[in-house]
């Protein structure tokens, strides 16, 4: 069905992340219904716009922009998340209809619904006489 | 640079990025820990949870941030709603409780990876002297819990500069 990328994001495919910020494996869940498979990822602090959903060839990447927590003009006494990007990437299969797929993001988890594409129906090919 | 960025054991509890950062050191402990996880995630039912943030047990990751006039404390709690939140003061003693519930539907599904975490959790947050507890404010966006707490006047006041005399 869908694969998870055994690189870690885009960036683990070769390319070096241009912006000096860490890039984090967001946690995700991934279950099938009858007519779609559905993707839950969390991304706390991203905001629905700093959301970016991409699809090239059967390669899905799903990136996050959160923005730099760090409270300005305070000092930190407790530091336990660092600002940094998400992003993960996953593989879809065949069954997928590309054009279907929906993106919703509400409370820091970004749902995304890909419909398994119907299966077309057989075709024969009519032989003409030469 | 941050001189915690040297010091792996007073590094935040917290998840550590899979990329990036500041100083080479970093650098190299963030490339290495990329590659961990995604040799950990090949193996099957061993999953990415392993890579990904822990959440119950340990409670939401926070910040706590400062200024003479307030304390911030953030809470990361992707996946919930306000309702599901509970924020409480006691004393100089913040807790932020809370139960992250998986949808109905989710629960009879057929799941292919399953990472996120679910359940109740409770952190507590020894807070400074001198703050206003009747004017605290907690605001829930976009999975981040942010509670602001004003300090007091009076504390305000007080924070006395001594001078430093030299012999």
């Amino acid at each position: 069905m869908v694969d998870t990328s055994t690189s870690a994001g885009g960036a683990g495919r070769g390319a070096e992340a241009t912006r000096n910020r860490p890039v984090y494996t967001p946690a995700a869940d991934i279950h099938e219904t009858e007519d779609a498979l559905v993707l839950l990822v969390e991304m706390p602090g991203v905001r629905p716009d700093q959301v970016e959903v991409g699809l090239d060839k059967r390669v899905l990447t799903i990136t996050g922009h959160a923005a730099a927590r760090r409270h300005e003009g305070y000092s930190l006494a407790v530091c336990e998340y660092r600002p940094g990007d998400f992003e993960r990437v996953f593989t879809l299969s065949d069954m997928i209809d590309e054009g279907g797929i929906e993106a919703l993001m509400k409370d820091g988890v970004l749902r995304l619904t890909l419909p398994k594409a119907k299966a077309e129906p057989a075709r024969t090919i009519k032989v003409k006489v030469g | 640079m941050d001189i915690r960025d040297l010091m792996p054991w007073v590094a935040p509890r917290g998840a550590e990025p899979v990329a990036g950062g500041e100083h080479p050191l970093r650098t190299l402990q963030d490339e290495l820990n990329r590659v961990f996880d995604s040799l950990v995630r090949t193996i099957p039912g061993a999953g990415a949870a392993a890579a990904v943030a822990p959440f119950l047990g340990e409670g939401p990751r926070i910040d706590v941030a400062e200024t003479e006039t307030e304390v911030k404390v953030s809470a990361e709690l992707p996946g919930l709603e306000e309702k599901d939140i509970e924020v409480s003061l006691s004393g100089h003693l913040l807790t932020i409780k809370g139960e992250k519930k998986a949808e109905a539907e989710q629960q009879l599904l057929n799941y292919h990876v399953n990472e996120r975490v679910f359940g109740a959790f409770s952190r507590s947050i020894p807070l400074p002297a001198g703050i206003d507890a009747d004017a605290v404010t907690a605001a829930f966006r976009n999975g981040v819990l942010t509670i602001t707490v004003p300090k007091t006047q009076e504390a305000v006041k007080e924070a006395k500069r001594i001078a430093v005399k030299a012999d």
